[in-house]
């Protein structure tokens, strides 16, 4: 559509006066990484050795003491040398960390004694994290990772760069994966950091709000309550004690959860979803366009009253959250936030969501619950199509909210009466699709359909359908998936942006006002030309805005 | 010919090899024989009279309990093997199990990652072989145990193959 088919980065000029370029040579990490790595354990050492001597000149006695003089000597001789030996390695690893960027690949050798030589495929990225811990914030520094698919450890880390390295670093890498090439008059050039667009904030207040609310709160009233009123029956003041290990654990679960979820933004740009948050420690997320294998969207009891929502994601590489503070806030998409937000950052993910009244059917999906008279089946708005009326002994409570609808990008599964989940999986990113049928569920003239996605917080499954249904899903759904997959035929995102304008006149795509429908992202013109972006961001999100009322 | 009703219409499933219940026999036995003998050791003590703890009908029940339970699965194992099918179709392939608990699983060719074929010893000596497909999901249990050696070969070439052809990213 426009100079971004021309696969050169035109607005590389811009950046070309900034540091050296990560491009072609091997590079090191900072030099202070391995001490701001490692500073706990040199805080350590320096502790273990020199308490003593510190202590005794806070009192103002002599520097040795008179009893230790003969062995004073051999201690700090020995802490110096443990301390000189910690420092040696540290340098020594920092002399052999090395990096490049350079063909498609990003390289990174470690290890003095064992070397260890690993390489990634630039293509393959499926998210790029800026980690800045506290200690590296204040020294300006930040921890680049790159996530491929395996659900393990990050692929490539790289600690500590400058802040401004990393992000230039970051940009480079997506520029490169989104198949971008080097300017061939200057390949030296460092890729322009592709613009953004803020989308979203969650104010600190109802961050609050969302973890007073939680199911977490919840129980802590709860043993609370209970507490007092066995102690008030016992007369036994004395287990107070045991509760305080329990409340200062208490304290920490939701430390972290404010630390992780503070001030979180979400920003959109042609190189995907930027997501930043964090207290002390912070965090820049990117996921590129098309990287997001399921998402969730659930809402527990008590957030109801103010209408706030959750968002979870799987991306391959991030893995399972597996109750990590850190893990758990990696995959997630929206700490809390409204309904209008969660439309917001659902056209983020799907900018096309097949359907033409996608606030309806994604709303119907969040809250929506079948008439108990209707016909059978067929819920009356969204066409979400729920558990049968002669399964409802099954699931007395949610069988009018269990129903799954698809439309043309995207199968929606709804469940849960009072713990209400909505679960979007893209047709093209469904790895393969089962169908269950229990005993007790084949005599009620059900079954259960479970797509198997990447590793994450979210387990799509259909639960309860009726037998025609659920079998109907599952011929329409792999034939579904298959159509979409091989839209989809390139790792790089511009590329099939590039295909589709291929296919569709430009003039017409202009008549249509809503440019290159089908992917992610339209918005991928070329970087470093915001004045070509800001217009198709906003018609981007047009279909979800068609109901304006429901927004606000 | 086992065909369940939450299989999609129209399929002809391939059967494994009725001698894989002899696989699944040998399972059977290492570890139901165990287990009973490991529960039966309070009745023995308590007939010694070396235990006065569980009574003697408790000792009888739980390895009882467990003959029971045992002997059912023994008998469910030639219905369960002849309820394992696969069928290959053009873009993916189905696979399907179970009696009571069935499951009807679709993974599209181009969604393999890898395909792996192993073999235990029971099964190397009747000439069988287990094939799994990985996808990327770790949820995708696609596994066709109890398949001849040279028909797992033929599988594997051919799913290899069209897995190439089809191939997609994540």
């Amino acid at each position: 559509m426009t100079a971004g088919g021309t696969g050169v980065a035109p607005g590389s000029t811009a950046g070309a006066g900034g540091s050296g370029s990560p491009e072609g040579g091997w590079l090191r990490v900072h030099p202070a990484s391995p001490f701001v790595r490692g500073w706990l354990a040199l805080a350590a050492i320096g502790f273990f050795f020199g308490r003593d001597t510190f202590e005794r000149l806070l009192q103002g006695g002599p520097l040795v003491d008179e009893q230790f003089a003969g062995r004073a000597p051999w201690l700090l001789l020995g802490g110096g040398t443990v301390l000189l030996l910690t420092v040696l390695g540290y340098v020594l690893s920092w002399y052999f960390t090395r990096y490049q960027v350079a063909e498609g690949y990003v390289r990174v050798n470690t290890g003095v004694v064992f070397k260890q030589q690993r390489q990634a495929r630039l293509d393959r990225v499926q998210a790029i994290d800026i980690v800045q811990p506290l200690l590296a914030r204040i020294f300006g520094l930040a921890e680049l990772r790159f996530e491929v698919a395996d659900a393990g450890e990050s692929a490539v880390r790289l600690a500590y760069l400058r802040a401004e390295e990393a992000r230039q670093l970051r940009a480079t890498i997506l520029s490169r994966a989104a198949g971008v090439l080097p300017d061939p008059q200057r390949p030296e050039a460092p890729a322009v950091e592709a613009p953004e667009h803020a989308v979203l904030t969650v104010p600190p207040s109802r961050l609050v709000g969302s973890l007073l609310l939680s199911e977490q709160s919840f129980f802590v009233v709860l043993g609370g309550a209970m507490s007092v009123v066995l102690s008030a029956v016992t007369e036994n003041r004395s287990f107070y004690f045991y509760l305080i290990p329990a409340a200062l654990g208490l304290v920490a679960a939701y430390w972290s959860s404010f630390n992780k979820g503070y001030n979180f933004t979400a920003a959109v740009s042609p190189d995907g979803i930027r997501l930043r948050y964090g207290l002390l420690d912070t965090q820049a997320q990117t996921l590129p366009p098309g990287r997001i294998q399921a998402l969730r969207v659930s809402q527990p009891p008590l957030w109801r009253i103010f209408g706030w929502y959750r968002i979870q994601v799987n991306v391959a590489g991030y893995g399972t959250s597996g109750g990590s503070g850190e893990g758990s806030a990696r995959t997630t998409l929206l700490p809390v936030g409204t309904h209008a937000e969660v439309l917001t950052m659902l056209s983020l993910v799907l900018p096309d969501p097949g359907t033409p009244e996608p606030v309806r059917i994604f709303t119907a999906g969040l809250t929506g619950l079948a008439d108990p008279a209707g016909a059978p089946g067929q819920d009356a708005d969204g066409g979400f199509v729920t558990t049968p009326r002669r399964a409802r002994l099954l699931a007395p409570l949610g069988w009018r909210r269990n129903g799954f609808t698809a439309t043309d990008t995207a199968l929606l599964l709804r469940s849960g009466r009072w713990w209400r989940h909505l679960v979007v999986v893209p047709h093209q990113r469904t790895q393969s699709i089962a169908l269950q049928q229990g005993p007790l569920a084949r005599r009620f003239g059900v079954a259960d359909l479970v797509l198997h996605t990447t590793a994450g917080p979210v387990s799509p499954r259909l639960i309860q359908a009726g037998l025609d249904e659920g079998r109907a899903l599952f011929d329409a759904q792999s034939a579904r998936a298959r159509a979409a997959r091989k839209r989809q035929s390139s790792e790089h995102w511009l590329d099939q942006v590039r295909q589709n304008t291929s296919v569709i006149e430009p003039a017409e795509a202009a008549q249509a006002g809503d440019p290159v429908p089908r992917q992610p992202p339209q918005t991928a013109g070329s970087p470093g030309e915001p004045g070509q972006r800001g217009p198709q961001l906003e018609h981007r999100q047009d279909p979800y805005r068609q109901e304006g009322p429901q927004h606000d | 010919m086992h065909s369940g009703a939450i299989d999609p219409p129209g399929i002809t499933w391939l059967r494994v090899s009725p001698k894989y219940v002899t696989v699944r026999l040998a399972g059977w036995a290492l570890g139901n024989l165990l287990l009973l003998a490991v529960l039966a050791l309070p009745l023995v003590f308590v007939q010694a009279g070396w235990w006065h703890w569980p009574p003697l009908w408790l000792a009888v029940a739980v390895p009882a309990g467990m003959l029971v339970l045992a002997l059912w699965r023994l008998v469910l194992i030639p219905r369960q093997v002849r309820a394992i099918g696969y069928a290959e179709r053009d873009d993916d392939l189905l696979i399907r199990r179970g009696i009571f608990f069935q499951r009807t699983l679709v993974v599209p060719y181009g969604r393999m990652q890898y395909v792996d074929i192993g073999a235990g010893p029971v099964e190397r000596a009747l000439g069988l072989c287990t094939l799994k497909l990985h996808t990327a999901s770790a949820g995708t249990d696609a596994e066709i145990a109890g398949l001849p050696d040279e028909e797992g070969a033929r599988l594997r070439e051919q799913l290899s193959a069209r897995g190439e052809a089809r191939l997609a990213g994540l």
